[in-house]
């Protein structure tokens, strides 16, 4: 072999040595040594929300002096959480605790080291609200404890309201009114228009039009959980009502990822309503719009709505580091701590005894229209927590968006929509 | 040329390649107008262009932030070490693929362009998966390794050895040079266009990856820039002035690496004396 | 030069017995050994994963065929691939002739090259988010400066990326915008090549400027010219960025490509040994595919 190569090939070897040696005097705590247990803590949040955990983060280690939470966020924000974790789980190195959607949980239920809290010393479930307790629990076990907690409602921009000479949204509206409403407002003269909805056929397509399916009484399950429960007048009605408003041509169909754009319209008052949660206030408030809020209009009278809580999952790295992560989210999602960041996470209360502590007063009155969201939330209902329900949202989510495009009529969409959910029930295990 | 075209005082060129390159580099300073924006004039819809005042908010959260020195100093080595590692072992390759005969060279040249086809959607679990046994999670290594020799490098380089005249290489062969010396000496001098364009290419990939620096990386201090800057957009709010700031200091060394890069291309223009 | 071609030195029993194989091999091991050895595990993986139903969080269990049996009868996959190929066919010749002309122009000695050269990069070196974001705003339907313009012209507002017909059609428009720095870069380069003596010998002979380009240029840039087809139908078929950060693969699925139905199969669906079958699949129609060409090619050779 000529010299130079050889010389090459030893310079590379060494170098490849040197890289991996490098490395391997890296730490290697499971925190099983005696002396603190160390937590990685996974909260996928950023900005604001972020700063204030990591004020707790600090306030926890300071007074809790056998557990040591790590700052070190994995980054990783919310949306990729599931793809590191997933990674993580297969590879054996996993956090202890991250921020899971409440729409993932039954998959990650599935996974022996998602730890069941049902029987936990630290965490009591019946402290927080029903819907805030259903989403986080899986098959009647308690596989998370609620981290956030949202509702739909209507959101409505008064100045624009006032300017068109339309009275504002009253508490016992129906969809009627709020079709005639939305049709009444768009005028394409001066570039606004009724409501937004978004397009992209996931899971934000999919979750508005629960609140109607309730209302006609009819859910996302039957109920043995063995087929949808929403085949029949409550489905097709509910296409129905979103295929009238689009046909109105009062929709404005939002094909953004992350449907940033009906945001960006109501807060340049190009949008007249949006039907969105309290996560959005602090934005409209330094947009400066002025807005009210409303609660959803009913059929009959019950204005259901849908909550979409997120939720802290607790993994299994050990019987040491399992107990003082129960210990630490049971101190994260206690009263004061959960009143402390609720404004920043952009959280309605998850538990009715934050009512009761100091500052809440504060707090409600921080966002106008946050009140109202937080009353909202004795209507609202959760979505069932099923290994499934990803295809079931597609599905629908494929039935809404030919709606708003007007590409088919709603028995016909809602028939495709019944026969792939019901389809993909019928498959067992993963 | 017609006669009132040779009458500009300019090359007519210059009347197609302008407005192209206003055309595309219009992002990139929208990108920069934006970057002194407030949020607030950011959100505004329709879209501003022009900033309404310098506003510094968002290179403030960016430069400020107490990792971002380190992200900087990640994305450099990770970037630096990758190029200079395929310059090496693509030119190796590649020279090897088109010159020298031997067996198993379709083949290995095809099962190299071939572990291109399965998605790094599924590939980066496993691959995760190899980085916990070495125990090189969350260090650069792991951001390193995969990238020592990329499949593009081999390929890029390989094609332009071929084009290369084989008259020079042959002369230095009868001189008695050996292989190697053949392409330190003869090839390597005359592919710097190939080199300088793998350069760059390889430095923006790497510089300009996220997935699996996020897969691969936990501590905020080990973030290369690009997943460094993902901390400034929340699920509902971004802090968009902070993300343009961000995404231009990002840009900048890119820049830099491709008009380096350009350089090589003039000065071979004008050495002729090597085709001779 | 000389003008007899003088003999390379004889060869040693060693070369005579092993031809150049072991020298080669040398220089292809590191490429090899990292390239392919890393990929080894991921593939391997992959494969068995895509005889299992599972979900990566939980075992799972074996399925044998059924992830395959399934995928034939899926109208989604077909859906996809489909839109693969319209982008792939459209995306590989467009960024191919766009950058081969782009580079003959930006390949001259006139005042402000280098800045031409550097505008008409930038787009390829901002990142898809920022692409996303920018075109999403440019393409909206009501305020979006592409629609603008189409109003002065008198044409009708277009829905792109809303429309369920246009937006793929509008994500290879923007792919081209980010993705033709790439055939200019290698073009550039590649054009430094062309020894400038057997331009001027064409010129001498009386050849205009076209018939130089055809007969003396394009054919050197054969080389680079095949690794543009290659590499870009290779990076087409990985389309997943753009897609992600401008429509989800909407509206009403019309964005989704291959690779993007994977990732929603896989972190959307739960459903990874499915994803992986598909990529499986695909994977081995392109490599079929190669192999037919690579065949044919060593076929036409002999017998030319």
């Amino acid at each position: 072999m000529p010299r130079r190569t050889r010389a090459l090939m030893t310079m590379a070897a060494l170098a490849a040595t040197a890289l991996i040696g490098a490395s391997c005097g890296g730490d290697d705590d499971d925190g099983s040594s005696g002396g603190k247990a160390k937590l990685t803590f996974w909260h996928g949040q950023t900005e604001l929300w972020a700063d204030c955990l990591a004020t707790q983060i600090d306030e926890f280690n300071r007074t809790h002096k056998n557990i040591q939470v790590s700052s070190d966020t994995g980054g990783v924000v919310a949306d990729r959480m599931l793809q590191k974790v997933t990674a993580g789980l297969q590879a054996g190195n996993y956090p202890d605790v991250a921020y899971v959607f409440g729409s993932d949980l039954a998959n990650f239920a599935r996974s022996e080291k998602l730890l069941d809290l049902t029987d936990s010393d630290e965490i009591d479930i019946d402290k927080f609200y029903p819907a805030a307790r259903d989403s986080a629990t899986v098959d009647g076990r308690v596989r998370a404890v609620p981290a956030l907690i949202d509702n739909l409602a209507v959101v409505y921009n008064t100045k624009l309201f006032k300017e068109a000479g339309v009275p504002f949204p009253k508490d016992d509206w129906t969809w009627d009114d709020f079709r005639a409403t939305a049709k009444r407002m768009t005028n394409d003269s001066t570039g606004v228009v009724g409501l937004g909805w978004p397009g992209t056929g996931d899971e934000d397509t999919t979750w508005r039009i629960w609140p109607l399916v309730w209302q006609l009484k009819g859910d996302v399950l039957s109920e043995d959980g063995d087929s949808v429960g929403f085949d029949g007048d409550s489905g097709e009605g509910a296409l129905a009502y979103v295929s009238d408003l689009a046909a109105d041509g009062s929709v404005y169909i939002d094909t953004t990822a992350g449907s940033e754009r009906m945001n960006q319209l109501f807060q340049n008052n190009k949008m007249a309503m949006t039907i969105t949660g309290p996560w959005n206030l602090p934005d409209f408030v330094d947009a400066k719009v002025s807005y009210g809020v409303a609660e959803l209009p009913a059929f009959q009278g019950e204005h259901a709505t849908i909550a979409g809580p997120d939720v802290w999952a607790i993994f299994d790295n050990g019987e040491k580091r399992s107990k003082a992560a129960q210990v630490f989210v049971a101190w994260l999602t206690s009263p004061e701590q959960t009143l402390a960041c609720a404004q920043q996470a952009g959280s309605l209360p998850t538990r009715p005894d934050v009512l009761d502590q100091p500052g809440y007063q504060d707090y409600v009155e921080s966002l106008p229209g946050l009140g109202k969201f937080v009353d909202n939330l004795d209507n609202a209902r959760v979505r069932p927590t099923v290994a499934e329900y990803p295809e079931i949202s597609q599905a629908m989510g494929k039935a809404i968006g030919l709606m708003l495009f007007q590409k088919a009529q709603p028995a016909d969409a809602l028939q495709e929509a019944v026969d792939k959910s019901n389809a993909a029930l019928k498959v067992p295990g993963p | 040329m017609s006669a009132a075209v040779r009458r500009l005082p300019f090359s007519p060129w210059h009347l197609l390649l302008a407005p192209t390159a206003i055309l595309f580099a219009l992002p990139f300073f929208w990108m920069v107008l934006s970057s002194f924006m407030s949020n607030a004039q950011i959100n505004q819809f329709p879209p501003t262009i022009i900033p309404d005042s310098l506003h510094v908010v968002g290179w403030d959260h960016v430069l400020r932030r107490a990792t971002f020195p380190s992200w900087f100093a990640n994305s450099m080595i990770v970037a630096s070490v990758t190029v200079i590692s395929n310059l090496i072992f693509c030119s190796l390759a590649g020279y090897a693929f088109a010159r020298l005969r031997f067996r198993g060279s379709s083949v290995l040249l095809g099962l190299i362009l071939a572990t291109l086809i399965i998605p790094f959607q599924l590939t980066m679990i496993p691959t995760f998966i190899v980085m916990e046994r070495l125990n090189l999670v969350d260090t650069l290594s792991a951001l390193i390794i995969p990238g020592l020799v990329t499949p593009l490098g081999v390929f890029l380089m390989r094609q332009f050895f071929v084009n290369l005249p084989r008259e020079v290489e042959e002369a230095a062969r009868i001189d008695g040079c050996s292989r190697l010396g053949v392409l330190v000496h003869v090839a390597l001098p005359l592919a710097r266009p190939a080199l300088a364009t793998l350069a760059a290419l390889t430095f923006l990939i790497t510089w300009n990856d996220l997935l699996w620096p996020l897969i691969a990386i936990n501590s905020e201090d080990t973030f290369t820039l690009p997943l460094g800057l993902t901390t400034f957009q929340g699920q509902h709010t971004q802090d968009w002035a902070a993300i343009m700031a961000g995404n231009v200091i990002t840009a900048i060394p890119v820049v830099i690496a491709f008009l380096l890069a350009q350089r090589t291309f003039i000065e071979s223009l004008t050495s002729s004396a090597v085709k001779g | 030069m000389t003008t007899e071609a003088a003999a390379a030195p004889p060869p040693t029993l060693r070369q005579r017995v092993f031809g150049e194989t072991p020298s080669a091999w040398v220089f292809v091991a590191p490429a090899a050994v990292i390239i392919v050895g890393l990929a080894i595990v991921p593939i391997v993986w992959s494969l068995v994963l895509s005889f299992r139903a599972s979900d990566l969080l939980s075992p799972g269990r074996s399925v044998g065929f059924a992830n395959y049996e399934a995928l034939v009868k899926d109208p989604d996959l077909r859906s996809a691939i489909g839109h693969t190929i319209v982008f792939t066919g459209l995306f590989v010749p467009l960024s191919i002739v766009v950058g081969l002309l782009l580079a003959i122009a930006l390949n001259r000695r006139i005042r402000l090259i280098g800045l031409y050269r550097t505008a008409i990069l930038l787009p390829f070196i901002a990142s898809t988010a920022v692409q996303g974001v920018l075109f999403s705003f440019i393409f909206d339907q009501r305020f979006g400066v592409a629609n603008a313009m189409l109003d002065k012209l008198g044409i009708a507002r277009q829905g792109f990326l809303g429309d369920p017909d246009q937006a793929l059609l509008v994500i290879v428009l923007i792919a081209l915008w980010g993705g033709v720095g790439f055939s200019v870069v290698i073009y550039l380069a590649a054009l430094q090549d062309v020894p400038a003596d057997l331009v001027d010998a064409a010129r001498v002979d009386g050849a205009k400027r076209w018939g130089v380009l055809r007969h003396v240029i394009l054919p050197q840039l054969m080389p680079v010219t095949v690794f543009l087809l290659i590499w870009q139908t290779l990076l087409s078929l990985q389309l997943f960025d753009l897609v992600y950060a401008t429509t989800r693969g909407g509206p009403l699925d019309s964005t989704v490509v291959v690779v993007y139905y994977i990732y929603k199969q896989a972190f959307v669906l739960f459903h990874a040994g499915y994803a992986a079958a598909v990529a499986y699949v695909v994977a081995a129609f392109l490599i079929a595919l190669a192999s037919l060409q690579f065949i044919y090619s060593r076929w036409s050779a002999r017998h030319a």
